[in-house]
Formats: structure tokens, C-alpha cells, sequence
């Protein structure tokens, strides 16, 4: 059997995972995209700016004026310490920190037209590969990526610079790219700020998420859960026999009509368990079937009060009408308590019905159980005694009566066999059928068989004394 | 020591220039460049076997399509202005050296076609590679070729050298022929 799994639990559960993945996704997708287009920003206000200094840069390249661009970067960055700007040759090696070029001016232009450097650097600045060989590679490409120094975050471009036609009269024409302009930005502060803007965000999700599944939950509690249980619990005891609580209705919602709903059919409820006092179970079944007779066979049971029109002579009405209902109901908890059905009383008179193979053997109990009431009863019922006859087979059962009134009853040869039975026995004795006899040979202590002549019978029917039962455990 | 983002190198940003330049660069078309181009004049009669950026060290001879023979001229600003018509396609083969075998064929065709009109031009040209072994036409959409042919609207080292910075419509040999006056640019 599945396990129960509250309610609660479940709502909870749904509204919890709607909000974390419908917010989160949400949030997250806004993070990611806020992280992009900020990066795409930055990105593009570099690629824009290296646009500009690689023209300001390409104008300072002019015969001679190497020195002034270097000098600009070197002003650029004491401006601004996060923006630097560096240009490295072809060979990998940081341009302005030695003659190497100078020279090979010189060299081609056949005089010493440009100074050398009183001084060589020997600064080491590995450019970052790959982009360094894809800016310097045919055709070249802007490389344009991200970089972590610690705790810090840049983003930088590598630009080639081109050996133009107009620059190979000083530097030649077998080579097309000159170098590569390394501008850097340092971007940790924007960085920072995404950071902190999505730790924030994480932060009211969180909280967000918490609040609306306590809120909404508290909701559901109390709107739809809590109504919910009280119908079941409403249902739980109408299933226990109590009828006196009604759900409260207090919305006027589907929850409300659903309780609205069960109170109706409590009082339904009540109001046939209250009628199953007045009328058999036979007749409680009939109402759901069709009402047409059917056939069955039962075991019919009939008692009858022995001396109950001398009993009857000298006593007050209200004491006849207790004593009676006392030992009707005697009788009625009896058959009750062995699964039997009262079927009517008439006056003094018990008709009962036991269904099915063992509704002989209980029948029997009963008739026994109540012998043995009477017998041990005394006063309480007055020493009244009953006889009952007990008989098995097809009855017909069914809706007697008229439109304005019908009792839902037995009828057949059976029962008025087992009627003929009980009036045939005598005050404290049981008779039973042959038929009834053969159902619970070997559990049955029974005196007989005797031959009795019925009324309307042709012939001689063979009946059983019962005596006594043997239960199990018994000797 | 600094640390390469490669997790963001491989995101956005990376992308949006290498991406570009590798991807977007490199737009492949198909059947722009005539097989019979060598039925057309040259641009110069020229032999440009000297070394220069973006060729090196690779001999070049330039066709023209007689679409090409006849830019229009005129002055702008006060300067003299080639425009040269749509339609117009200049193959240049370049070979594997600056003195090859006579015998062996180009290694690469650079092309330029004119055609204002498309997205991908620079400067009015469309500036194609194309590889005559696969035959496979590429057209290049980052500056390079671009920036190198803008200098040959002002004074450069070839040819004529432009001294009085004509506009040449990015080209740096227009056809000899275009004024009738057998006029070297």
C-alpha cells in the first residue's frame, strides 16, 4: 500500500519548488543576463576605445614619434592606474625597451636618422596566448578576453597593428604585422558590483522564496487544507456512527460547497441510520435493487411467545408493552450479534433471516442464545418463554405491499414452514428442519428426528430438537 | 602572475571578437571570381615582385575586368577622385614567391569586387580570398586588407607613390589604360 503522504507536505513541497524554480530561473536568467550585457557594455566601450588608440597610436607612428606614443601610454596610465596600454612586436617581445627597431630603421634608411636609447630594458612580458598568436597571425584577428590577477578581474584586447604600405619605407615590407597593442581594463570594480548585486539577488530570492511559501502555505492551510481535514474527520466519525458534527462552512468556495455538500449527506445518513431502527436490513438493501422479487435461499427463523394472551390478561398496558419490547430486543441483539437480519415482528412474534451456508449454524446459536437468556432471564422478562422454529431454503424476497405502504419481506413455502415450526414447539424448545439439520450435523446436538404433521402438509416433515452447539475447543 | 579567464574566454566576450573575426571573417560565396579572369588586361604592366605587408615576400599580378578599364573621374574636394563602377573585379594572383617558377600557378587569388551594396563591403569592395586549389571563395569582413588599400588613397611607397593624394578608390595600380594617355598610377 502507498504511503500516506499529508497533504501539507505536498502543497508545501509544490509551492516551494513553483517559487525556487519559477524565481530562480527567473533570477537567475536576469543575473545572467544583467552579467552579460554589463560585460557586453564594458566590452564594447573597450573595443571603441581601442579603436580610438590604435588610431591615436597609428598617427604617432609617424617617423619618429615612437617615443611620444610611448610616452602617452605611460601618461595614460598615471591617469588612470586601471587602464594600461603596452605594445609588444611580432615576436612577442615588449616594444620601446631596446634599439632593436631604432636600429633597423636606421639601417634601412642608410644613416643614423633616429637616436638610440642610452639605456636598454630587459623587462620580461610574456603576452597571453592564444590570443597574442591569433592577433599576429595572417589574416590577423582582434583577440578580445577576460583576465583574473587575483582578486582583480580585466578585460583585454589585443590589437594588431598593421605594417602599412606607408610605414615599410622605414620598416620594411616583409613583414605585415608590426606588432600588437595590448590595452588592458581593469574591470574589478564592475566586477565587484555584479557580485554584490547577485548576492543580493540570491539574498531576496532566498528570503522571497521563504516568505511566499509561508505565506501561501499558511493560506492553503487555512483555506483549503484545514476544511478539507475537518470533512474528513466529519467523515472519519459519521463511519464510527456519529452523526451530531457538520463541517463549518466558513468560504464560499468549492471547499465551502464541498462541505456544504457533506453536511447534506450526513444528515442523510443520519436520517437512514436512524430509519435502519424501524426496518430490516433486507429492506435498507432493497432500496438500492430494483424492487422486483428475487429468489434466495435463507434460513428463516421464527420465535413466538408461549402464554403471552394469559400473560397478557392481568397486566397494565405499559408494563405488557415493556416486557414485550425487552424481550423483542433481547431477541433483536441475539440475531444481530449472529449476523442476522430482523426481518418484522408481529406482536409477540420474531421473523428473522440468516443469509448464506453458516446462517444455519448462526441461526441456531441465536435461537440457543436466547433460550438460554429466557431460561436464566426470570423476572426481566417475566418468565415469558418463546419457541422458534428454524427452516432452510428458497424464499422469495421483495417489496409487499401497496404504493402508500409495503414491508420489503420473505415469502414462501419455507417460511411458512419454519412459521408452521415454531408454532409446533413448545415453550424453551428449538425446532429445526431436516435441512437446517444437515448444515450443522456435527456441530449441532439435536434430539430426533421427529416426524411432525403439518398443516397444508401432505406429508410428514422430519424435525430436529436443538439442544445445544458444539463450539470449537469443546470436548 | 595573472590568470587567463579561459571560463569566460570561451563565454561572451571572447567571442564577440574572435568569433567575429574566425567565423563572421571568413563568410564563404561561391563562383565570384570567373575562371577566364587571365583573358583580361593587367592593371599595371609592372612587375610587382618586391616585398610588401600583407603579401611579404610574394610575387602579385593584378587583373581587371573591362568593367574595371573605365573608372569614373573627377575632382572632389578639390582632389582628383577614381570611382570605379559596380561590377567592377580586380584578381590579384599571388604566387609562393617573389621569383617563381613561370610555370607554377598562383597560390591564392586576392579579389576585390565592387558592390557598395552589400553588407559585407569595405570601403565599396568585397575582399575576397580564394584558394585555386579547392576553389574555395572566402570573404574577408575584419579591416585588414581594408586598412592596408585605404593608404593607397594617399602617398604610399608603390608605384607612383600618389603624391598628390588622389582619391584611387583603394586601388593602388588603376588601369594604365584608364585615361588613354598610357598615365602610370
Amino acid at each position: 500500500m502507498a504511503r500516506f503522504i499529508p497533504l501539507t507536505r505536498k502543497v508545501n513541497a509544490i509551492i516551494f519548488v513553483s517559487l525556487a524554480v519559477g524565481l530562480g530561473g527567473i533570477i537567475a536568467f536576469y543575473s545572467t543576463w544583467l552579467r552579460m550585457s554589463i560585460n557586453d557594455s564594458v566590452g564594447a566601450n573597450l573595443r571603441q576605445q581601442s579603436e580610438i588608440l590604435y588610431k591615436t597610436i597609428e598617427n604617432f607612428m609617424l617617423p619618429g614619434d615612437a617615443p611620444r606614443a610611448e610616452g602617452y601610454f605611460r601618461d595614460i596610465n598615471m591617469v588612470n592606474p586601471d587602464y594600461t596600454i603596452k605594445v609588444y612586436r611580432a615576436s612577442g617581445r615588449l616594444a620601446f625597451q631596446d634599439n632593436a627597431t631604432l636600429q633597423d630603421v636606421n639601417k634601412r634608411l642608410g644613416r643614423e636618422r633616429f637616436p638610440l636609447r642610452a639605456q636598454e630594458s630587459t623587462t620580461v612580458d610574456e603576452p597571453v596566448q592564444p590570443y597574442f598568436k591569433a592577433a599576429v597571425s595572417l589574416p590577423p584577428e582582434n583577440a578580445f578576453f577576460t583576465e583574473d590577477e587575483g582578486e582583480r578581474n580585466f578585460f583585454r584586447m589585443y590589437k594588431p597593428l598593421i605594417n602599412l604600405p606607408k610605414c615599410t619605407g622605414c620598416h620594411g615590407g616583409e613583414h605585415t604585422i608590426r606588432g600588437v597593442v595590448d590595452i588592458r581594463n581593469d574591470i574589478s570594480a564592475s566586477v565587484r558590483e555584479q557580485n554584490r548585486a547577485l548576492l543580493i539577488s540570491l539574498g531576496s530570492f532566498v528570503l522571497i522564496v521563504f516568505l511566499l511559501t509561508f505565506l501561501l502555505a499558511r493560506y492553503m492551510r487555512a483555506d483549503i487544507i484545514r476544511p478539507v481535514k475537518l470533512i474528513g474527520s466529519v467523515c472519519s466519525e459519521v463511519t464510527e456512527g456519529r452523526f451530531d458534527r457538520r463541517v463549518e462552512i466558513r468560504n464560499q468556495d468549492e471547499i465551502g460547497l464541498l462541505g456544504t455538500t457533506v453536511n447534506k449527506m450526513v444528515e442523510g445518513l443520519h436520517e437512514r441510520f436512524k430509519l435502519s431502527k424501524f426496518v430490516s436490513g433486507s429492506t435498507i438493501q432493497s432500496l438500492s435493487e430494483s424492487g422486483k422479487g428475487r429468489k434466495e435461499t435463507l434460513t428463516v427463523f421464527f420465535s413466538d411467545v408461549r402464554g403471552f394472551t394469559s400473560f397478557s390478561e392481568n397486566k397494565l398496558p405499559e408494563d405488557i408493552v415493556g416486557h414485550l419490547n425487552r424481550l423483542l430486543s433481547m431477541q433483536t441483539d441475539i440475531i444481530h450479534g449472529q449476523k442476522g437480519d430482523v426481518d418484522k415482528y408481529v406482536a409477540d412474534e420474531v421473523v428473522a433471516t440468516f443469509k448464506g451456508p453458516e446462517g444455519a449454524l448462526a441461526a441456531c446459536r441465536a435461537a440457543l442464545a436466547i433460550q438460554r437468556e429466557l431460561a436464566g432471564g426470570g423476572s426481566a422478562f417475566a418468565d415469558l418463554q418463546v419457541g422458534i422454529g428454524i427452516n432452510h431454503g428458497e424464499v422469495i424476497l421483495g417489496m409487499i405491499g401497496s404504493d402508500k405502504r409495503a414491508d420489503y419481506t420473505v415469502i414462501g413455502d419455507a417460511v411458512n414452514t419454519a412459521s408452521r415450526f415454531c408454532g409446533a414447539a413448545r415453550a424453551g424448545q428449538t425446532i429445526i428442519s431436516d435441512s437446517v439439520f444437515v448444515l450443522v450435523r456435527g456441530k449441532a446436538v439435536t434430539e430426533g428426528p421427529f416426524r411432525v404433521n403439518l398443516k397444508g402438509k401432505s406429508q410428514h416433515l422430519r424435525v430436529y430438537l436443538l439442544k445445544e452447539i458444539r463450539e470449537e475447543g469443546d470436548a | 602572475m595573472s590568470r587567463v579567464a579561459w571560463a569566460g574566454k570561451l563565454r561572451v566576450v571572447t567571442g564577440a571578437a574572435l568569433a567575429l573575426l574566425t567565423l563572421g571573417c571568413q563568410a564563404e560565396v561561391k563562383n565570384m571570381i570567373p575562371d577566364d579572369y587571365r583573358s583580361w588586361d593587367k592593371t599595371t604592366d609592372k612587375v610587382l615582385n618586391y616585398p610588401i605587408p600583407g603579401h611579404e615576400n610574394h610575387l602579385r599580378i593584378p587583373y581587371v575586368n573591362p568593367t574595371g578599364e573605365q573608372p569614373e573621374i573627377g575632382i572632389v574636394g578639390g582632389v582628383k577622385s577614381y570611382s570605379f563602377p559596380k561590377g567592377t573585379i580586380i584578381v590579384k594572383e599571388v604566387y609562393d614567391s617573389l621569383s617563381p617558377d613561370p610555370s607554377s600557378p598562383p597560390t591564392q587569388l586576392t579579389v576585390m569586387v565592387k558592390n557598395p551594396d552589400a553588407p559585407r563591403s569595405r570601403g565599396g569592395w568585397l575582399w575576397i580570398v580564394k584558394d585555386p586549389a579547392t576553389g574555395k571563395e572566402i570573404v574577408l569582413q575584419n579591416e585588414f586588407c581594408f586598412t592596408c588599400h585605404a593608404n593607397a588613397n594617399e602617398p604610399h611607397p608603390y608605384g607612383d607613390k600618389n603624391p598628390n593624394r588622389e582619391f584611387r578608390d583603394y586601388v593602388f595600380f588603376v588601369y594604365e589604360e584608364a585615361e588613354g594617355n598610357g598615365v602610370e598610377y
